[in-house]
C-alpha cells in the first residue's frame, strides 16, 4: 500500500484533477474525511490511502515517511525547505508571490521599509536577492491588512486573480516568484516505490498536467 | 542562576530499555565486524581544528563545534570519524600493514538544521578498509554493509512485486559533473541540487532525464569521463544483486542520488555536502525511515591531500536508525 497526502484548500482541486488525468481517479473522495482508502485499480497498481492534511503540515509528514508522496504548494516548500524529492510541478492551480503596496511603485521612506508576509524566510531571501533591505514581519492571515493599516509599507503574498488587491485598492508592485502545486516524495519511499512512482509521474506528464 | 531541566537543542538522553536494545544491537554488529577481521579503534572526542581545514569543506566544516580552550588552542568536538582516522593514520602509512580493516562506534556532534530523525548529537557505527585492490575492496565493504543491515534487521523479508523491503543505492560522486557543467555552466551546482531532488524538468533540460527516471542513462557515453566507472558500477550492482536479491535487498544504481556530492552552489565546484567522497558512494533506505540508514563511499582523495597514497573506502550507520529498523523487523 502507498500513502498519499493531498492538501486541503486551494490546491486540492488541481491536485485531484491532475491525478484523475493521469489515471488515478479518486472518485468518492470525501473532503471532510481525514483518511480514505482506494483500490488497486489506478495507475499505481496498489491500494492507496489518501490523507487530507493542511498544506503547511504536509512536508513534515512526507519528510517523516508517514506519507509516501503528496502534492504541496511550492510556496510552502520554499518557506519550510523540507528534505524531500520534488520531481514535478502541476500546471493547474498556479499563482504568484508578489510585492504588494498602496502605490504602484515601491514605497519610499527614510527609514527601513517593512513588509508583512506569511513567508518570512522565503520573502527575506527574495528581497535580499533584489538588494532590498526590508524588515519582514510575520502574519498568519489577511496579509493585505499590513499595508492597509500602515503596520507595514508593503506585503509579500500570493496573488491568484488579483481580486483581493482590486477590492482594497492595492497594487502589485512586482512579481517575486511563481507558485505551483508540486509533487513531493519521501526519499526512502522514492526508492521503495520507484517503479510505481515513475509510472504515475510519467502519466502526469503525458496527460499534460505537469510542466515548467 | 536559573538551571534548565531540559537539554540543549538536538541532544537527548537514552534511558533503560532503549539503552539495552542499542547495546545488544551494537554487540551483534561488533561481533560480525570482528568476525570479518575488522579491529575496533577508539578515537578522542576532542581534536585540533586546523587539520580539518583541508579535509572538510563547505557545510561539513561549518557544522563542526569549535571553541578556544584555556590554553588558547582552537579545538573541535568530533563531528565525523573518517577524517579523524585518516589524519591520524596518514603519517604512518609506511609502517602499517595494508589492507587495514578498522571499525568504530561512538557519538558525533554537528551543528546542523533539525530535521526529522536528525539530531545534533548522535551515535554512529562505521567501518573503514584501507589499501588493497580497489574493486575487491568495494565488493568486500559493500557485502559487509549489507550483512550488517541484515543483522540489524534480523533477516529481511523478501521484496514483494514492485516494492523492496530494503534498498541500497549505488552511485559515483561526480559522475554527473561534466554533463551538468556543459548544460549549465556556472549554474551547474544549482542544477545538481535540482537533479538530486529528482526534478524531472531540470533533468530533461540537461539531457539527463533517464538518470532521474531509472538511475542512469541508456547511453553511458553522455557521462564522458565517468562512463567507464559507471560500467564498473553496473557490474558491481549485478554481483551484489545476485547475492542479496533473495534476501530482500534490492541494489540499484542511481546517479541522481549523489548528483550534488561534488557540485554545490554554496562552495563552488569541488566540495558538496558529502565533499570528501571521490568515487563510489552508497546509501541504504527502508520504507518509513526518514533518513538513509547508512551512507558510505570511497575517499582516496583524503589520503592524497594528506600526502599519503592509499585507497580508502568506508561507511557509517546511524545507530538509532538501525534500532528502528530492528523494531520494524521484530
Amino acid at each position: 500500500m502507498m500513502t498519499f497526502g493531498l492538501p486541503k484548500g486551494r490546491n486540492l482541486g488541481p491536485a485531484r484533477d491532475a491525478l484523475a488525468a493521469a489515471g488515478m481517479a479518486l472518485t468518492d473522495l470525501d473532503s471532510s474525511r481525514l483518511r480514505q482508502r482506494f483500490g488497486a485499480e489506478g495507475v499505481l497498481g496498489v491500494e492507496v490511502e489518501v490523507l487530507l492534511l493542511k498544506d503547511w503540515d504536509l512536508p513534515l509528514y512526507v519528510e517523516h515517511g508517514i506519507v509516501d508522496c503528496a502534492i504541496v504548494g511550492s510556496d510552502v516548500l520554499e518557506e519550510t525547505q523540507p528534505d524531500v524529492f520534488q520531481p514535478l510541478r502541476l500546471l493547474d492551480g498556479r499563482s504568484r508571490l508578489s510585492l504588494i503596496a498602496q502605490t504602484p511603485e515601491l514605497p519610499r521612506r527614510s527609514g527601513q521599509l517593512r513588509a508583512a508576509t506569511r513567508y518570512p524566510a522565503w520573502a527575506a531571501r527574495l528581497l535580499a536577492a533584489r538588494n532590498l533591505h526590508v524588515e519582514v514581519l510575520s502574519l498568519t492571515s489577511s496579509i493585505e491588512l499590513g499595508p492597509l493599516l500602515d503596520l507595514t509599507d508593503m506585503a509579500v503574498d500570493i496573488v491568484q486573480t488579483g481580486a483581493t488587491l482590486r477590492t482594497h485598492d492595492l497594487h502589485e508592485v512586482e512579481v517575486l516568484a511563481q507558485v505551483a502545486p508540486t509533487f513531493v516524495v519521501n526519499r526512502a519511499s522514492f526508492h521503495a516505490h520507484r517503479r510505481r512512482l515513475s509510472r504515475l509521474l510519467g502519466a502526469l506528464e503525458e496527460a499534460g498536467a505537469a510542466g515548467d | 542562576m536559573k538551571i534548565s531541566a531540559g537539554l540543549p537543542t538536538g541532544v537527548s538522553a537514552a534511558l533503560f530499555d532503549s539503552v539495552k536494545r542499542r547495546r545488544r544491537l551494537e554487540a551483534r554488529l561488533a561481533a560480525l565486524l570482528e568476525e570479518r577481521g575488522f579491529g575496533e579503534v577508539l578515537l578522542p572526542i576532542l581534536d585540533y581544528f586546523e587539520p580539518y581545514r583541508p579535509l572538510l569543506q563547505g557545510r561539513r566544516l561549518e557544522q563542526l563545534y569549535r571553541f578556544v580552550d584555556r590554553d588558547g588552542q582552537l579545538l573541535v568536538l568530533r563531528g565525523d570519524f573518517t577524517p579523524m582516522l585518516a589524519r591520524l593514520l596518514a603519517p604512518h602509512l609506511d609502517d602499517l600493514e595494508l589492507p587495514l580493516r578498522l571499525y568504530y562506534r561512538g557519538d558525533v556532534v554537528r551543528h546542523q538544521p533539525l530535521r526529522p530523525g536528525r539530531m545534533r548529537e548522535y551515535s554512529q557505527l562505521g567501518a573503514e578498509l584501507l589499501g588493497g585492490d580497489r574493486t575487491e575492496a568495494d565488493f568486500t565493504v559493500l557485502t559487509l554493509f549489507l550483512d550488517l543491515l541484515l543483522q540489524a534487521r534480523g533477516g529481511v523479508s523478501p521484496a514483494s512485486g514492485d516494492d523492496a523491503a530494503l534498498r541500497v543505492v549505488l552511485g559515483i560522486a561526480g559522475a554527473l559533473d561534466e554533463p551538468l557543467l556543459s548544460a549549465a555552466g556556472d549554474g551547474a551546482g544549482e542544477l545538481a541540487l535540482r537533479i538530486a531532488s529528482r526534478d524531472r524538468r531540470a533533468a530533461r533540460r540537461a539531457g539527463l532525464a533517464e538518470v532521474v527516471e531509472r538511475g542512469y542513462p541508456e547511453d553511458l557515453s553522455v557521462l564522458r569521463g565517468a562512463a567507464d566507472a559507471v560500467t564498473e558500477l553496473l557490474l558491481l550492482r549485478d554481483r551484489l544483486s545476485a547475492e542479496y536479491r533473495d534476501l530482500g535487498i534490492e541494489v540499484e544504481v542511481d546517479l541522481a542520488e549523489f548528483a550534488a556530492a561534488t557540485l554545490d552552489p554554496r562552495v563552488g565546484v569541488s566540495a558538496g555536502p558529502r565533499g570528501y567522497y571521490d568515487g563510489l558512494m552508497f546509501a541504504a533506505y527502508a520504507p518509513g525511515t526518514a533518513l538513509a540508514l547508512g551512507v558510505g563511499g570511497r575517499y582516496d582523495r583524503v589520503f592524497r591531500s594528506l600526502s599519503g597514497d592509499c585507497s580508502a573506502i568506508g561507511f557509517s550507520f546511524g545507530l538509532d536508525l538501525l534500532v528502528e529498523l530492528e523494531e520494524v523487523g521484530a
